[in-house]
Order: C-alpha cells, then sequence, then structure tokens
C-alpha cells in the first residue's frame, strides 16, 4: 500500500469536503457590514421639496431605523406601506428617515404623495452617504442605536417581523 | 398520468443502474461471463429508462402538460418552440435529469463499443458507471424530483429563466458542457478498472484515451460557447471574469488535457502510469465539484442555483467518490508496471512532465482562489473576495510559460538526444519568434506580455509547424508528389499526429489572440444626444435615435447607433437596456460588429428615451473574432485526430515501399 | 450653485476626507483621469451584482461607486486611499484583489514544490525499470499455462 498517495488523498479530500460543507447553509450574496458596532457616520442632508436640512445628529437620544431607497426600485414599493405604519406607530420614540440616491426630486415627491409619508425623507444627490455607509444597492436598512452606533443592518425590502427583530437589537443599548 | 409515468422510468433506471453496479462488480470478480453480459443488459436497461423518461419529459413540456411539477415550474404556452425544448436544461432538476440522459447515452455506446476486445476492464469500468448512474437517478427520484404531480394544474406557466431567451447560444452551450462533463465519467470507470486489475496494459490505453478525448473536445468547445455568449450578452466587453462557475467549468478541463498529455508518454514509454490515472480521477472528481459549485448556491455567481436538499447529497457523493478513489489508488498505484525510462532531461519525455506540472499548478491556483474565500468565512468569520486581478496575475504567466513548452516540447526528440541534436531542434524556430514579434509590433502591440507571447507563440508556431508536415516531407523525399504524399501521410495514415498538431496551432491562435485583444482593447464612454456623431478611435459613432419595443417579458429601450470609417457605413449597431419583470436592475445588451481584424463593440450605459440620450461605451478590440475559430479548430483537430485507422489500410501499408526513415505514427 | 445652496443649507455629505484624510497624490484630468478611474474601478467589486467590477457592472451602485472613484482620483487621492475608504465602508468583500499573503505565497509554494516533484521523478526515471521485460502477472489459467509451454517450463 502507497502510504503517502492514501495521506495526501485523505488529507486533500477531508479539507476539501469540510471547507465545502462550512459553506451550505450560507448566503453567499449576504454582506455583513463593517459598520456595525461602528458609530454611524455624520451627515446632514436637504429634505426633499424643501429647503431645509436633516442632521441625522439631531436624532441621538433615541434608536433610528434609517432606510435607504429610490423610486425605480420594486422592493421599495413593497415596503414603503410597513415603513409608514410603523413609524406612525413608534415615533416619537423611535426616529425613521429615508435617504434617497440616484432620483428625481419631482418623482420621489410624486411617489411619496401617492404612497404617503410619516417621516423625513432627505436626498443624497451624489450618493456620497450611500457609500460612506456600504450601501450595496436598495433597499438597505440601518438600525442605529440612542448613541448613533449602527447595531444593524438589512439589505431587501423590510417586513414587519424583519423590523421588529432589527429594532431590538438597537434598542437594547 | 404523465408524471407518474415519468416517475416510474426514473425508479426504473435506478434499479438498473443499482442492480448492474453490483453484478457488473461481481463479474469483475468471478470472472463471469453470464454476470457480464447481464451487467451489459442493465447499462443498456439503464439508458433506455432514462431516455424514455427523457421523452416523457420533453413530451409533456411540448403538450403544456402543467400537471408535471418542472412544466408548471418552467413551461409556458407564450413561449416559441425552440424554448421550450431548451427548458429541458434551463432549470435545476430538468438540468439533471439532463445529465442523467447524457450519461445514460454515453455508458451505452461506451459498453457496446468495447464489447468485444476489452473483456478484462469491461465489467468493472461499468460497474464504475452505473454506480455513477445510479446516484444521479437517485438525485432524480429524490431531491430534484421533476416528476411531481401538481394536483391543480394552472393553465399556464411563467417560463423559464428571461436571461436564458436572450441568444441562440443559450441552446447550444448547455448541451456541449453537459456532453463534455458527463463524458468523464467513462474514462473514471475505464481507470478505475485499470486500478482494479492492477494493470494499464496496452489494451486499455486506446479505450481509455479515445473516451478522454471526446468529451475532452465538447469541454473546450463548451467553455469556449460560454465565454462567447458572455461578450455577446453581458455588456462588460470581457468574456471570462473568473466567476466560481466559470472556474467549475475549466478545472476538470485542466486536468484533462494534462491527461490527454501524460498519457502519451504512458503509450510511448510505459511509465507515468499511475499519475495519468491519477489525473483521469481527478478530472472526474473535478466534474462532480463543478456540479456541487454550481447546484449548492454555496459560491457567489450569475450561473448558481438557489440552495436546496441537492448541494448536500452532491457533496455526499463527491465525499464517497473521493475516499474510493484515494483508497483505490493508494491499494493499488504500486501495482501498475514501469516498464521503460526516461533517457534524459532534454528530451520530450521531460518536458511533457512540465507540461503538467504547469497545468497541475494552474488547477491548484484556479481552485485555491475559488474556495479561499470559504476558508476565510469559515476560519476568521470574515468575507473576502479574490476576484480578476488575482487570477489573472496567476494565470498570464502559466499560460505564457505553457506556450513556451508547447513550442519547446515537440522541438525536442523522444528519447536521448546530444547536444548537437538538442542545439539543431532548438536554434531555427527562433526565426519564428522574431517573425512574429516584429509583426506584433508593426501592428502596435507594445506590451511586454503581449511581445513575449507573441516570441513564445512565434516559436511555436514555427515547431508546430515543421512538426505537422513532418510525415508529408518525409514521403516526398522518398519520391512522392506532393498531393500523394499529402493524402498519404496527413489524411490516411498519420491522422492522429496531424490532428493533434492542428490543436497546437489552433491554440498559439487563442493565446495570441487573447494576448492582443487585451492589450490592444480600447475603451471610449460618450455621451450622445439625437442626430450627434462623435469619433471613437478612428470610428465616426452617429446617435440615430431612440427605440421602445415591448415584448411579453420584457421592455427594451434600444439606442441605435451608425458606425462609420472614412464616410463609409460599417455598421448599423443596437445596443439596449432590457428591463425584465423579474429583475432589480435593468440588463444592459450590447450589439457588435465583428471582422476578422476587429470587433466594435458597442454598451449603453444610459439612455433617456424623452431627451433623447445616450451615454455609451464603445470597445473596439482586435482579433477577437480569432479565439472562437480557432477553439472550433481545436475541436476538428482534435475530432479529425480521433478517426480510426482502419485495419485493411495498415494491411495494404505492407504492400507499400517503406519510408526510408522510420516515420512516427503517434506524436 | 451648489455653494451656495451648501453655504445656505449647511449640507454635510460624508466624505473620504474623514476617513482617509487629505489626498496624498496628484489630481488627475482627462485621458489620464479616465484611464485610471477605470484601473481602479476594476479592483472594487459591485456589492449587488455577483463578481463583477465597479467598472464594468451596469447596476446604479457600482455607477454610483465608479463616479466617486473618478471625483476621488481627480481631487488628487490615490489607488491606496480610494481603496482603503471603500474598505472601510463596504468591508473587506469588495477589494477584488484579495489582501492576503498567503493566498499570494500559495502558488508560489506550489511551483517551487511541484518543481522539487517533478525534478525527483525525472531523476527517478533515469534509472532503468526494475524488471525489464518481465511479463506483467496473471492469474488466468490458461494464460499461465501457455506461458509455461512457450517458455518449456523455465518460469
Amino acid at each position: 500500500m502507497n502510504r503517502s498517495v492514501l495521506v495526501i488523498g485523505l488529507i486533500i479530500g477531508a479539507v476539501l469536503v469540510t471547507i465545502l460543507f462550512s459553506g451550505l447553509g450560507r448566503d453567499p450574496a449576504a454582506i455583513r457590514s463593517p459598520l456595525i458596532g461602528k458609530p454611524a457616520p455624520a451627515f446632514a442632508l436637504r429634505e426633499v421639496g424643501t429647503n431645509r436640512t436633516v442632521d441625522i445628529a439631531q436624532f441621538k437620544g433615541k434608536p433610528v431605523v434609517l432606510n435607504f431607497w429610490a423610486t425605480w426600485c420594486m422592493p421599495c414599493w413593497e415596503e414603503h406601506p410597513v415603513l409608514v405604519a410603523n413609524a406612525n406607530m413608534l415615533q416619537p420614540n423611535v426616529q425613521f428617515l429615508g435617504v434617497v440616491f440616484q432620483d428625481k426630486e419631482d418623482k420621489i415627491l410624486g411617489f411619496l404623495n401617492q404612497r404617503g409619508s410619516s417621516y423625513p425623507t432627505v436626498v443624497d444627490d451624489a450618493g456620497k452617504t450611500a457609500i460612506a455607509y456600504g450601501v450595496g444597492g436598495v433597499p438597505e436598512t440601518y438600525f442605529l442605536d440612542a448613541n448613533g452606533v449602527i447595531r444593524a443592518k438589512y439589505a431587501g425590502p423590510m417586513s414587519p417581523d424583519i423590523l421588529r427583530e432589527n429594532l431590538q437589537k438597537a434598542m437594547r443599548q | 398520468m404523465t408524471a407518474p409515468l415519468g416517475r416510474i422510468l426514473i425508479l426504473a433506471s435506478l434499479f438498473a443502474a443499482a442492480a448492474g453496479a453490483f453484478v457488473g462488480f461481481y463479474a469483475g470478480r468471478t470472472r463471469s461471463a453470464v454476470a457480464l453480459r447481464l451487467a451489459r443488459g442493465f447499462a443498456y436497461a439503464y439508458a433506455a429508462a432514462i431516455a424514455a423518461a427523457t421523452l416523457v419529459m420533453v413530451y409533456a413540456l411540448l403538450a403544456h402538460d402543467f400537471s408535471v411539477s418542472y412544466v408548471a415550474q418552467v413551461g409556458s404556452r407564450q413561449i416559441p418552440t425552440w424554448v421550450t425544448v431548451v427548458s429541458l436544461w434551463s432549470s435545476l432538476e430538468g438540468s439533471i435529469l439532463f445529465w442523467g440522459l447524457v450519461l445514460g447515452v454515453y455508458i451505452a455506446i461506451s459498453t457496446f463499443l468495447t464489447r468485444r476486445r476489452y473483456e478484462e476492464y469491461q465489467p468493472d469500468a461499468i460497474g464504475v458507471w452505473l454506480a455513477c448512474a445510479a446516484f444521479f437517478s437517485f438525485l432524480i427520484a429524490g431531491p430534484a424530483n421533476p416528476f411531481h404531480t401538481v394536483p391543480n394544474p394552472p393553465l399556464d406557466g411563467p417560463g423559464p429563466n428571461a436571461l436564458l431567451q436572450n441568444h441562440v447560444l443559450m441552446a447550444i452551450h448547455p448541451p456541449f458542457l453537459y456532453l463534455g462533463y458527463v463524458g468523464m465519467t467513462i474514462p473514471f470507470g475505464f481507470a478505475c478498472a485499470a486500478l482494479i486489475k492492477g494493470r494499464l496494459g496496452h489494451n486499455v490505453l486506446k479505450p481509455l484515451r479515445v473516451s478522454l478525448m471526446l468529451p475532452w473536445i465538447f469541454q473546450t468547445v463548451a467553455i469556449m460557447l460560454g465565454g462567447w455568449w458572455a461578450y455577446e450578452v453581458l455588456g462588460w466587453g470581457g468574456y471570462w471574469a473568473w466567476d466560481p462557475v466559470e472556474n467549475a467549468s475549466l478545472l476538470p478541463w485542466l486536468t484533462a488535457t494534462a491527461a490527454l498529455h501524460s498519457i502519451m508518454v504512458v503509450e510511448r514509454r510505459g511509465i507515468l502510469k499511475g499519475w495519468t490515472i491519477t489525473l483521469i480521477q481527478a478530472t472526474f472528481l473535478l466534474t462532480i465539484l463543478g456540479t456541487f459549485m454550481t447546484r449548492s448556491g454555496v459560491f457567489n455567481s450569475v450561473h448558481s442555483f438557489t440552495q436546496s436538499a441537492i448541494g448536500p447529497t452532491i457533496l455526499v457523493f463527491l465525499a464517497a467518490a473521493l475516499l474510493f478513489t484515494v483508497a483505490l489508488l493508494a491499494f493499488r498505484i504500486d501495482k501498475l508496471e514501469v516498464e521503460g525510462r526516461i533517457e534524459g532531461a532534454a528530451s520530450r519525455e521531460a518536458l511533457f512532465l512540465v507540461n503538467n506540472l504547469i497545468f497541475v499548478l494552474l488547477t491548484f491556483t484556479v481552485l485555491i482562489g475559488t474556495v479561499f474565500p470559504l476558508i476565510v468565512e469559515a476560519v476568521k468569520g470574515k468575507q473576502m473576495s479574490v476576484g480578476r486581478p488575482y487570477f489573472d496575475s496567476m494565470s498570464v504567466p502559466l499560460g505564457a510559460l505553457l506556450l513556451f513548452v508547447l513550442g519547446v516540447g515537440p522541438a525536442l526528440p523522444w528519447g536521448r538526444a546530444n547536444a548537437a541534436q538538442v542545439k539543431k531542434a532548438l536554434l531555427p524556430p527562433l526565426i519564428g519568434a522574431l517573425v512574429f514579434v516584429a509583426a506584433g509590433f508593426a501592428f502596435g502591440a507594445r506590451t511586454p506580455w503581449t511581445l513575449l507571447t507573441l516570441a513564445f507563440g512565434g516559436y511555436a508556431a514555427q515547431v508546430t509547424l515543421g512538426q505537422m508536415f513532418m510525415p508529408m516531407r518525409q514521403r516526398m523525399k522518398s519520391g512522392d508528389s506532393l498531393g500523394a504524399a499529402f493524402v498519404d501521410g496527413q489524411l490516411r495514415r498519420g491522422r492522429r499526429r496531424f490532428g493533434s498538431y492542428i490543436v497546437h496551432a489552433a491554440v498559439v491562435i487563442v493565446v495570441i489572440a487573447i494576448a492582443i485583444s487585451s492589450s490592444m482593447r480600447q475603451q471610449i464612454e460618450l455621451h450622445f444626444t439625437k442626430g450627434q456623431t462623435q469619433k471613437a478611435a478612428g470610428y465616426d459613432v452617429t446617435f440615430v435615435g431612440v427605440e421602445e419595443r415591448t415584448e411579453p417579458h420584457r421592455i427594451s429601450t434600444i439606442g441605435v447607433f451608425n458606425v462609420a470609417k472614412n464616410g463609409k457605413q460599417i455598421a448599423r449597431l443596437e445596443p439596449r437596456m432590457n428591463h425584465y419583470q423579474s429583475m432589480r436592475e435593468p440588463i444592459g445588451s450590447p450589439d457588435v460588429h465583428s471582422t476578422l481584424l476587429r470587433d466594435v463593440y458597442i454598451s449603453l450605459s444610459n439612455v433617456d428615451a424623452a431627451n433623447e440620450t445616450a451615454s455609451i461605451t464603445v470597445f473596439i478590440a482586435p482579433f477577437i473574432v480569432w479565439i472562437w475559430l480557432a477553439v472550433i479548430a481545436m475541436a476538428l483537430g482534435a475530432l479529425f485526430a480521433l478517426i480510426p485507422q482502419r485495419r485493411a489500410v495498415i494491411l495494404s501499408e505492407a504492400k507499400d515501399p517503406l519510408p526510408t526513415r522510420a516515420e512516427p505514427e503517434t506524436v | 450653485m451648489t455653494i451656495v445652496l451648501l453655504l445656505l443649507l449647511q449640507l454635510n455629505v460624508p466624505d473620504a476626507a474623514q476617513f482617509v484624510g487629505s489626498p496624498k497624490g496628484a489630481p488627475l484630468a482627462g485621458e489620464a483621469l479616465f484611464a485610471r478611474t477605470n484601473e481602479v474601478g476594476q479592483l472594487l467589486r459591485c456589492p449587488v451584482c455577483q463578481g463583477m467590477s465597479v467598472a464594468d457592472s451596469p447596476a446604479e451602485m457600482a455607477v454610483n461607486m465608479k463616479a466617486q472613484v473618478r471625483e476621488l482620483l481627480a481631487r488628487g487621492y490615490t489607488e491606496e486611499q480610494i481603496l482603503e475608504y471603500f474598505e472601510k465602508s463596504y468591508g473587506e468583500f469588495v477589494l477584488l484583489r484579495p489582501k492576503s499573503r498567503v493566498l499570494w505565497m500559495l502558488p508560489l509554494a506550489a511551483l517551487i514544490l511541484g518543481a522539487a516533484v517533478v525534478f525527483m521523478k525525472l531523476r527517478k526515471l533515469e534509472q532503468p525499470p526494475p524488471t525489464a521485460n518481465r511479463q506483467p502477472p496473471t492469474d488466468d489459467p490458461y494464460l499461465t499455462r501457455v506461458r509455461d509451454l512457450v517458455s518449456g517450463g523455465k518460469q
């Protein structure tokens, strides 16, 4: 019996199978944010349709649900009512804030007028805020705790359960 | 009625395969002729059952029988008929059924063709083939069942993935892929049989070689078709992105190519038997790894199917196959006789070893790059990426080295060569190297890697042409006319040699074409308003306007462009943005004007129908078409090499005068 | 106009400067800027596409990121700084050229190991085969009998 063949073969085989096995059950497209546990990047952006500035720092003291979206994104249409309803329920103890980028002012206003809005929506014209937050696509939602530290991030349309689950992470601090 | 019928046929195929595997191995141990005949019968039965099941599925698709779960998943009354046929392999369950079909056909043909002269190896080979077949039938019967009965069949279905209906290449790329990958099961069976017998004699080398070569041809074409499809459809101007599934298709091809070369050393010298068998085993195992990578959802890829129970099942089979192979190798590899030796380091045999080393290194690098993110995530919990920059940095030097060996290897003679012979063999092709570099330089190539590739390519081209026509030249020296010498030396005899050197020549063209088209590619971004003309690398591009086309599954916004050079219109290109209902992002579809000299490729990045503006990227790349054409030449050359030598021809040659110098029949 | 707005509204848009400091290189423009944007864009992964680079991908976010790369290059940021900025917000996932030194060394180690194996194998194969001209073993009774007859029972 050729011992070296046996040993080398078994080692390669075992390592390969273990690596592949470890990948099962994980979603390769779910990217974890490196900003979790770190202070949310500061920004102050213009509220859509107005000349007012909304600064995220002004919400310190309560948890914030920060939702990045756009009017051209189908899943954003689906999640909007969930956000509006929850905002109505939870504000002013929890602050909701929407950020739209790569979109047109009139389209955003039209969307909000049609579908309702219960929290401020700001415009990130050059998309730099999205980059600073590591937004890959829309919709993505960040959950900040009362100290302005990011505690959770969810990529995809919000559902009431997901919202509740992630908000709990932000409220635990 | 249809679904249960399909189900029964699948279960029948599972039974035939499982029983046949047992009987095959039993026949191998007891050498019972009855058992062998029974095993053969089971092999044919498996093929018949799975073919029947596939026919049932095709019938169900064409008849829009939505009571069959797979038809309900991918069928649709709205799509054209060719898309309905293609949908057989478009989705996970159907694709595994298709795998079973291809395997059945291969097993039946291989059993039939080896029934007379290879009785020593056939039982164990059949055992191995049918064991693999049983696994796939088990998958189709269980986790990947396409024949569930739908209780309340819908009136219509969603149709296959919209992306797959875009281009006709989608219809032929998967079948070629399957014919390539599934086919590797056959040489695996022969290799296992050789190990079990403890003998890799000359009588099993021929089926081993032929059963390795034919799937290799399909693999080669399949990989090229995949690249061509990506180029024509995806819009980023490239054809290979080192995507995990692309890598999965490349890995078995690399080891198979290495095996095709080392098998020649086995034939000539009777050495490297164990190594060749290891390469063939590795090729099969890599095809199973490849199917795992594509279907398990573990890897982030454009091609991935979603995760399901199939992933773990395939992993278990892979683990079992690995264990079986390693054990078989460990216990039997030392039985394989070393019959000869290598005469010296400056010989063709030694260069074959270098060839194998490079291919194995390439395989290792691509594999490690693909699985490394998994390792890091398992060990450190962090996510990282290994992308094109890594793979390109590794593959370019190795590819250049391979091209070098492709030139130097065939230049050297078999066996011992003294210093004078080596010099005589290795120096003249330097002229070819210089000619190619000069031509490339004149054409505009300036990058060091490209010029180096041209040098190696020119060297290899001269060597290849010289070796390719050696039989013809020798016949002419002994008095034959050019025509007779060509027909006799190249076409009637020496087909294997001629075909193989055609493959090599084509490889030189492919590598040079890849090098030049990448390094001399020009990329220009332009913004247009309607009617505007702008210059791009010597071409005049005019934005004619925007068209919108609505189809049942998508809305296309098309930018119409005229491309002209020196006042003469060359092409009307219509790149588009396709908005599919099911996709989050629009998918751009480019338009290409291809000539032998260069491609003009326009990709739409932004189009505004209301304001009639468009932003495009124009790619001008030379010699792209040569990549596709040369790979087809590779396939044709290899097919030509496979055409069997008729025994009558060999007998009749005994009457002809022999040429004065011994003429090498094999490469 | 933007400056006026900025002044009026006291906007604060997050910027690379907060993450990686001030630019360390020379600002680029024109052809050089276009070429470098492409090069650096090839090193960043589009977060939503499967494996495509930011330079090649048509996705909105990728286009956005590429524009940001162009702006930063124009301001004089180096490739290193730009990659660091994106790594801070997206994670190491976004770098297409892996940082791991192990990964880059492995093929080299394999090359050295492989070359050593080939060298040793060549040396071993240059020896004459252990039993030249010996007939392969067989357990076939008929073949054994034939051999016995042919070799005159000498075997």
